[in-house]
Order: structure tokens, then C-alpha cells, then sequence
């Protein structure tokens, strides 16, 4: 018999003691917060109605194709990955109330790809996951102020952050349109502050700076945007904000007849939806776009082969695209998220797992996720395109040059990485 | 005469409420340490008297009398008159008034549950209204020794109150936790100095951008003060009306300052300037009938939440919030000799860091935000801050507060959308009960390795948060907001329901009996049928701005 000492007696007693009493505290209950034997459910708002909503709204429909595609093979472990999603109307107000629900109502596991900045904000203010222990993975803003992991301990960013976006834009800048008059439109919160931000950072000058607030976009706002703008005859404009303004400015500019070389910031730059809203594709025509994904029109693509055919069975008559991508992109690595975080996955082993695996999960980018135990960053940087006749963004010269960067002051360099080959079937292994 | 029969415990009951609502309305001569002097009557005897130092006091006690009584300290009053027709919701003024509040409000049937389950309740209307706290404790304390004098058969004493009257049974428990067995500190005010800080604030930010002639603090002594304050409930209430008819448009005041009128020609709608002020301040973004949420249908439906609610919650919360702020500045500084108010050192863009990003569409963007800021900046002159009165500050930092401290089992119980009572305070208490229990948890293993025993300690704190509706805003056909309506839950001072409060009240006389609380389903459940009460522990109200 192994003889204990008093010490550890005491000790272990006085644990046990406090083990009794928070077990006699805590309400039994499943092994985890939206976790069954058959079932692991996620939630999410975003805008699917409302100013902002367009495009947007086809992201949760992309996450639920690629979803019913996994749960059709077998799930993860078994279970089936549900998607509860709630319309927040990109109103950071309603974002808290749907996120409460989602956790305290819907009893969710995760929430996965919440978009909005100000909504993301309110959320981690008002709802707190992070006290929660819930995980908020892939986050559908590149506010880089999201990548901090002691104030947003359980976020997970995954789109490059605007920081390094309008760092990684400025480099196309100088690189083919040295000399130019340049204008920027762009959202007077968080989100445009990030973009100033890099902007300044890689030494951008703008002749005109045109804000507009969030909500506000529109055809008669985007008149007095085109106003300044031709008044400051900028050769050269950023359109750096959300899809319906961008389809706002592009539209109002060339009903008025003003015609810039123009930029399109990823965050709004989706074709499908800037043409949906009434802009022709000839308008869209040689405008320069970013993506840090496969072009979609690109079915040499492994993942854009299989992504659209899984969307094209799940949604039929809806074009894939962009946000399509992206999504289901999301959905397929929160699958091996989920598939890492163990048989009988926790909110905890989850993000354990992210941590510890998730810079080596697949996925659709064409630049790796930096994930580790230090950093909730997910991909670092972005290809530059040019619109098709038919507003197609494809890889100028049909190539992807990718070029990576930081939030801080790093370099903007040229990304050598080579994307794994897929997983079988696009399933995680 | 012993109640036995259920017919005579109802007729008691009913008596008893009678007896209350006589009691409420009726103010007893003010006499020095009087009584208790008691009617003898059955099935409920009516005592009064006053304590020593003025007090007047009712103490109601059932026939069947069962040893425990439940001390009420009501919530802040105003210690100046007001004239007619100068409130909206007291249209026949306002007369300082110290009557016994033996139970919230006189409520009939919170009187029924105590009287007919055998428990007396008792109250008084304090020595002096206004800010309190030293001198309600004092008396308390005199009255609970009165009582257990008058009834020796006395084994439990609960304490409650609400807003003002929350932190005095808070501050009670903690000084005298001998004297209480249980409390319930509702809609808990925060000691006085985040409580000014939060008033002043407010004060601060409407006289710098809407009426430069809104003095804020610093009155003067006697009935030339008590006019500037008049006059300041007359000004801040007349801003607070241009700004409502004002919502859409965007106009700023006539009265705007010149620095208010700057930002109105920068194109900042007068509207976004408000909502501002409110955040500075710590005002809730929902009110009565704002829930920051809904939209009427139509073109406004996003735009509405979105761009204007916030603003409109705010300045139904400053309406709300405004007479008490300016009156209770006015008393305090009288208290302590000077101005209590200083914002010299305030950084209002760290203040509303996070929120002008939840908020940036009502602020209308960044570029607006910053030009608010700008312009409330200590280096422009149009926005002179406000200075103290360093020995009066000093004074007031001695007056009687909280430290939060739990001693006993206590529930709280408050509004997470309270304007003038911030949620926060209640925060305060729970994160200072976290740090309290883990302490005591560390000790009771360290001496469990002494003992060979552990002993758990016991869990003392309950919060019950009132909360609001999903969405509670509604429109009318011409999709105008509707405000006639009763406040919406967790909004407003103190709404709370009769079911709320007998929720607290049961809750606080089990936990006085035992000494602990039931286990946490038990209570989820019981705040769950109360309606709009929620327990969830990971709820987290901001604190009060002063702790920023």
C-alpha cells in the first residue's frame, strides 16, 4: 500500500473537498454546451436583410451546402455540424440580442463567422464569449484589432486584416499607378480606421478622402461621393468599403458619366454581387480587385471545382461566388477544427486544437492560416486582379501573385507558399 | 387575538393592506426618539415613533407574530421643493416629504406576504432626504434595536431597499453584520462619487454643446442655490425637448454654445452630439421605449435602430436621470461646502472608446467622433472643464460607502437598463463578491490543511438581473415611435414588478432562515417564473464610467 504523507492528505482531501463542492454547484450536464451524440451545433448573424446584407446573405447558405455535404459523408466523428443563423441586419444592437440567443437560447457550441466589426465589438463587449469560454472562430471582419488574444481570447480572425490589405493595395499602387491622382471612399468606423491605417503605413497619399457612415450608403450619398471625387480629379479611386457601397459608387459614378481607374477592396469587391445590385459588368470592367481565395470562375481549382459543384446541388440558380467561397471555405475548416478538437470535442479542446493544429489545416487560400497558441490570425495577404468583360476577377496574366504582410510594420513581400494538395473529397481527415 | 382559520388569515391580510395604505400617506408628527408607540390593534398592530435624531417611523407587526421582521429603507427623495407644473410626473410639484416607507411603495401585496406569514416589516422616512447614507444607516440601526426592544420574541432581521436604499442596506450589512441575517439591495445606487461623477458628466456635456448657461454644479448656498437648480431642471428639461423635436433633422438648439454650433456646421447632427454625451456618461443606449433594435416598417426599419434609437434612449434616460443628478449635485455639495464635481483630468475618448465603435452609425462616423471629441477637449476653450472644490471632494470621499463587501446572504435585484442607478453598481458588488469568494476559498483550504476538514465557504450573493424584452420599440401607423406606454422591464428606475419583488422577498426571508441559499436551479426557476429576471452568471453591466 503506498503510504501518504499528512501533507498530501490534507491537501488532497481539501481538493477533493472543493471538487465536491463545485460539482454540487454545477448542474450535471452533457459533456458539452451544443455538443450531442449525433449533433454539434453552430451558430452565427450576420446581415440577411438590410442595407449591408447583400451578398453577405449567401454566406450562410454556403456554409450549410458544405455542411450537408460533410454530414452526407459521415460528419465529424459521426455527428452532424447544424447551423443555426440569425439576421442581425448589421446592427450592432441586434447582433448582441441574436448572439444571446444563439448561446443562451440555441445553446450553441461555437459561433463561426459573425460579420461586422462594430457587430463583432458589441458582441465581445455585451455578450463576453470570451468569459463564456465560447469559441467565435473565423470571424468575418479584417478589423486587426480582432487578432489580439488577450482582449479576444477565444476570436479566431481568418480573413487578412485590412491593415494588410490596404498595405498589400498600396504596393499595387505604387507599383502601376506611380504618379496618379488618388481618392479613397471608405467606412467611417473601425473598419475604414484599419485601411487609413495601413494606408498611412506604406506611405499612400490621397488627394481625397471620402467617408461615409455605415448605413448610409446609397445611390444619393454615393452622388455627393462622386462629387468630390471629380472634383479632386482623382485618376485612381479605392472603393474600400461594403458591397452595396461599392455597388452605390460604381453605379452613381458611371450614371454621371465619371470613369477613375478603380480599386475594389475585397470586403466589397464580389462581382455577383455588385452586378445583382444593377452595376453592369462592363462598368466593372478592368477594375482592379484582391482575393486572397481562388478566382471562382477558375475550375482548374481543385476546391473551386468541388466547392461549386457541392453549392450547385445545395442551391441551384444561385451563382457561385466570392462569398460562396468563402464561406463554405470556413465551414470546411471549422470541419477539421471540430475533427482536431477530439471524439468528444469541448469548447476548450476546440480552441486547443486551433491552436495547436490549425496552421497546418487545408483549405480553398492560396496562403497559409497562421494559427498557433500566440496567434488567432488567418490568412496574411492577397493577389491582385483585374475584372473580366463579364466582371470576372481574375490573376492579372493569369497567374496568382501573392503577397503577405502584417498588421504592424512589417514588409509587404511576395508569398512563396504552396497550398497542400486537397483532402480527399474535401472532407477532414 | 391568534389567527387560525385561512378566513381569518385572509381577512388579516386584507386588513393589513388597508393598514399600509393608510400608513404610506400619512406623515407623523416629528417628535425626538418617540416610541414605538403601538395601536394594540389585531390581526396587524400599527407602531410609530421617531428615533433620535428625528426619524419618523411605522413598524407593523401580525398578531402571529413569528420573529422575523423585514426592515425597508426607501430610495432617495428630493430635499427641496418644486413647483407646479414644472415636472411632467409630478404636475403638482414637489414637497419634501420624510413619511415612513415600510415596504416598496406601498405595495399591498409585498405588505400581504410578510404580515401573512407571520413576519412584521418596518421603515422609516429617514432624518433628512436627499443623499443619506451616513445618517439612514444611523438610523436603522436605532430603529432594528427599537424593534427587537419592543418584540423580544425577535430571532431574524432582513434588510432591504431600493436605489438609495439599496446601498444603505448594502453599507448596513457590511458595518453591522451582526444586526441583519439576510438583505436584498435593489436597483443599488454606487457610492456618491461615481454617482456624481455620471450626473455631472451628463450636466457637463449638455451645458458644453446645447446651453452654455446651464451651470452643472457648484450652487450656491441657501434659496439662491436652490434657483440655480430650479433653473437647471428648467434648462437641461428645455434642451432636452428641442433635441426631441429635433431627432431627424439633425438641428441643434438656439441656445447651442459655440462650440455645439461649430459641430452643427461641420454637418453633426445634433442627435449624434446627445448620444455622445450619453456614452461619455454611462447612460444606458435603452430606455422606456428605445430598444436600439427595432425599426418602424417602411424605409426607416434599418435606418432607425441603426442611426437614431440610441439617441432617442439616451435622452429619454437623460430626462429620466436629469432632476435627480441636478438635485443631488445641489445636495451633496451643500453637504460638503463646494463643488464635487472636476473634469479636468477626464479623457472622454478613452471613456467611449469601445462604444463609438458599437455606436459609430448613430454618431454618424468616425470623422463626427472626432470632431465631438475634438471639440471637448481641455485645450479648446469652448469647453471649459469643470473644477472641484478639493476640500469638498475630499469631504465627500469620507462620507459613508460601500465596499461591497458580502457578510451575509444577500440578493440583489436591478434594472441591467437603469439610467439612474446603473447596473453597474450591481457589477461592482459581483466582481468584488468574485475576488471575496476566492479569497475565501483559498483560506478555507489553508486551514483545512491545519484542521484535516475542509469547509466550504458558503455562497452568500444572488443577482437577479431584470432585463429587457427582445425588442420592445413600437410605431405607430405613421411609424413615429409610441411613448405613452408603460416602461418596458430593466429600463427606467426601479421597474420592477410585484412578482419581482416578492421573488426577492421570499428569496430573502429562506436565506435568513437558513443562512444559505437554495442551489441554482432552484433559483433560475424561481427568477424565470418572476418574468424578465435572469441569473445568468456570465451577464457582465459595465461600471460605472468613474471606474474607467
Amino acid at each position: 500500500m503506498t503510504r501518504m504523507n499528512r501533507r498530501t492528505l490534507i491537501s488532497a482531501s481539501a481538493v477533493l473537498a472543493v471538487a465536491a463542492l463545485t460539482a454540487a454547484t454545477v448542474p450535471a450536464q452533457a459533456a458539452e454546451v451544443g455538443v450531442t451524440n449525433s449533433e454539434i451545433k453552430l451558430g452565427m448573424t450576420l446581415p440577411m436583410t438590410g442595407t449591408a446584407s447583400p451578398g453577405y446573405n449567401k454566406i450562410p447558405g454556403a456554409m450549410k451546402a458544405y455542411f450537408d455535404y460533410l454530414n452526407a459523408n459521415g460528419g465529424v466523428n459521426g455527428r452532424k455540424i447544424t447551423l443555426k443563423v440569425e439576421d442581425d441586419q448589421y446592427v450592432p444592437t441586434q447582433a448582441v440580442a441574436k448572439t444571446n440567443k444563439l448561446i443562451l437560447q440555441d445553446k450553441v457550441m461555437a459561433l463561426i463567422s459573425p460579420l461586422g466589426t462594430a457587430n463583432n465589438k458589441a458582441v465581445a463587449a455585451s455578450v463576453n464569449p470570451a468569459r463564456r469560454g465560447v469559441p467565435v472562430l473565423f470571424v468575418n471582419t479584417g478589423f486587426s484589432g480582432f487578432a489580439d488574444t488577450k482582449k479576444y481570447p477565444t476570436t479566431y480572425t481568418i480573413l487578412p486584416s485590412y491593415v494588410m490589405e490596404a498595405k498589400i493595395m498600396a504596393e499595387y499602387i505604387k507599383d502601376n499607378f506611380a504618379g496618379k491622382t488618388l481618392g479613397l471612399v471608405y467606412q467611417d468606423d473601425d473598419f475604414g480606421t484599419d485601411a487609413l491605417k495601413g494606408f498611412t503605413q506604406a506611405g499612400i497619399n490621397f488627394a481625397v478622402k471620402v467617408p461615409y457612415a455605415s448605413g448610409s450608403q446609397g445611390a444619393a450619398t454615393a452622388a455627393g461621393w462622386v462629387t468630390k471625387l471629380s472634383a479632386a480629379k482623382a485618376d485612381v479611386v479605392i472603393l474600400f468599403g461594403v458591397s452595396s457601397a461599392t455597388a452605390a459608387g460604381l453605379g452613381t459614378a458611371a450614371a454621371l458619366k465619371y470613369a477613375p481607374q478603380w480599386i475594389l477592396g475585397s470586403v466589397g469587391g464580389d462581382a455577383t454581387t455588385i452586378k445583382a445590385a444593377g452595376v453592369p459588368a462592363g462598368v466593372l470592367y478592368n477594375a482592379v480587385g484582391a482575393s486572397f481565395a481562388p478566382a471562382t470562375t477558375d475550375m482548374t481549382d481543385e476546391y473551386v471545382k468541388l466547392f461549386s459543384d457541392i453549392y450547385a446541388k445545395a442551391v441551384p440558380g444561385s451563382a457561385f461566388d466570392n462569398n460562396v467561397l468563402i464561406g463554405m471555405n470556413s465551414a470546411f475548416v471549422a470541419a477539421q477544427a471540430i475533427k482536431a478538437a477530439g471524439t468528444n470535442p469541448t469548447r476548450k479542446s476546440l480552441m486547443d486544437a486551433i491552436d495547436a493544429k490549425g496552421a497546418s489545416f487545408a483549405s480553398a487560400a492560396l496562403l497559409p492560416l497562421n494559427y498557433s497558441k500566440t496567434s488567432h490570425i488567418g490568412y496574411s495577404g492577397y493577389w491582385f486582379g483585374k475584372y473580366s468583360p463579364t466582371g470576372d476577377l481574375k490573376p492579372v496574366d493569369g497567374k496568382y501573385v501573392l503577397y503577405t504582410t502584417d498588421s504592424g510594420s512589417g514588409a509587404v513581400v511576395k508569398s512563396t507558399w504552396k497550398r497542400p494538395a486537397m483532402p480527399a473529397k474535401g472532407l477532414p481527415q | 387575538m391568534r389567527i387560525s382559520s385561512t378566513k381569518s388569515r385572509f381577512l388579516a391580510v386584507l386588513s393589513a393592506t388597508a393598514l399600509v395604505a393608510t400608513v404610506v400617506i400619512a406623515t407623523p408628527a416629528r417628535a425626538a426618539a418617540v416610541g414605538p408607540i403601538c395601536d394594540k390593534k389585531v390581526p396587524v398592530q400599527t407602531c410609530q415613533g421617531t428615533t433620535s435624531d428625528g426619524a419618523p417611523f411605522v413598524m407593523m407587526v401580525p398578531a402571529n407574530f413569528n420573529g422575523t421582521v423585514a426592515l425597508y429603507s426607501h430610495g432617495y427623495r428630493y430635499n427641496i421643493d418644486l413647483p407646479a407644473g414644472m415636472l411632467p410626473s409630478v404636475p403638482a410639484g414637489y414637497k419634501v416629504t420624510n413619511t415612513p416607507e415600510p415596504i416598496p411603495g406601498g405595495n399591498p401585496a409585498i405588505a400581504n406576504y410578510f404580515l401573512g406569514n407571520g413576519m412584521a416589516i418596518m421603515g422609516s422616512g429617514f432624518a433628512r432626504q436627499g443623499w443619506n447614507l451616513d445618517s439612514a444607516i444611523t438610523t436603522n440601526v436605532e430603529l432594528v434595536g427599537a424593534f427587537k426592544t419592543a418584540f423580544p420574541t425577535t430571532k431574524k432581521v432582513l434588510a432591504w431597499g431600493s436605489s438609495l436604499g439599496g446601498i444603505i442596506t448594502q453599507t448596513l450589512a457590511e458595518k453591522y453584520p451582526t444586526l441583519v441575517d439576510a438583505v436584498a439591495p435593489m436597483c443599488m445606487a454606487d457610492n456618491i462619487t461615481p454617482e456624481l461623477t455620471a450626473a455631472g458628466d451628463v450636466l457637463w456635456g449638455l451645458k458644453t454643446f446645447f446651453d452654455p448657461t446651464i451651470k452643472g454644479g457648484n450652487y450656491s448656498a441657501g434659496a439662491a442655490g436652490n434657483a440655480e437648480a430650479i433653473g437647471d431642471i428648467v434648462k437641461v428639461l428645455t434642451v432636452l425637448g428641442s433635441l426631441k423635436n429635433s431627432v431627424s433633422t439633425g438641428a441643434w438648439p438656439a441656445t447651442s454654445s459655440a462650440t455645439g454650433k461649430a459641430l452643427e456646421a461641420a454637418g453633426v447632427p445634433s442627435r449624434s452630439a446627445l448620444l455622445l454625451v450619453g456614452l461619455m456618461a454611462g447612460l444606458p443606449t435603452q430606455s422606456d421605449h428605445f430598444d436600439s433594435i427595432s425599426g418602424p416598417d417602411g424605409a426607416l426599419k434599418l435606418t432607425f435602430p441603426l442611426a437614431v434609437s440610441p439617441a432617442l434612449a439616451v435622452l429619454e434616460n437623460a430626462a429620466s436621470a436629469a432632476v435627480l443628478a441636478i438635485l443631488a449635485t445641489q445636495d451633496v455639495e451643500l453637504q460638503v461646502g463646494g463643488a464635487v464635481y472636476d473634469n479636468t483630468k477626464t479623457d472622454y475618448s478613452a471613456r467611449v472608446e469601445e462604444s463609438a465603435v458599437i455606436y459609430n452609425a448613430a454618431l454618424s462616423g468616425n470623422t463626427a467622433i472626432n470632431a465631438m471629441l475634438g471639440a471637448l477637449n481641455p485645450a479648446n476653450p469652448g469647453a471649459p472643464r469643470a473644477k472641484g472644490n478639493a476640500d469638498a471632494m475630499a469631504k465627500m470621499g469620507k462620507m459613508a460607502a460601500t465596499t461591497a463587501k458580502i457578510n451575509v446572504p444577500t440578493i440583489m435585484m436591478t434594472g441591467v437598463a437603469d439610467p439612474i442607478t446603473p447596473a453597474g453598481a450591481t457589477q461592482r458588488v459581483v466582481d468584488a463578491y468574485a475576488a471575496q469568494l476566492v479569497a475565501e476559498r483559498d483560506a478555507a483550504i489553508a486551514a483545512a490543511k491545519k484542521s484535516r476538514e475542509y469547509k466550504a465557504p458558503t455562497k452568500k450573493l444572488v443577482v437577479l438581473w431584470s432585463t429587457t424584452p427582445k425588442a420592445y420599440t413600437t410605431f405607430d401607423s405613421t411609424g413615429a415611435p409610441i411613448t405613452s406606454t408603460p416602461a418596458a422591464p430593466g429600463t427606467n428606475h426601479c421597474t420592477f414588478t410585484t412578482a419581482n419583488y416578492l421573488t426577492v422577498a421570499k428569496m430573502m426571508v429562506a436565506a435568513g432562515n437558513t443562512g444559505k441559499f437554495p442551489t441554482g436551479g432552484a433559483i433560475a426557476t424561481a427568477a424565470r417564473k418572476s418574468g424578465n429576471l435572469s441569473v445568468d452568471k456570465y451577464f457582465r453591466a459595465p461600471l460605472l464610467k468613474y471606474y474607467n
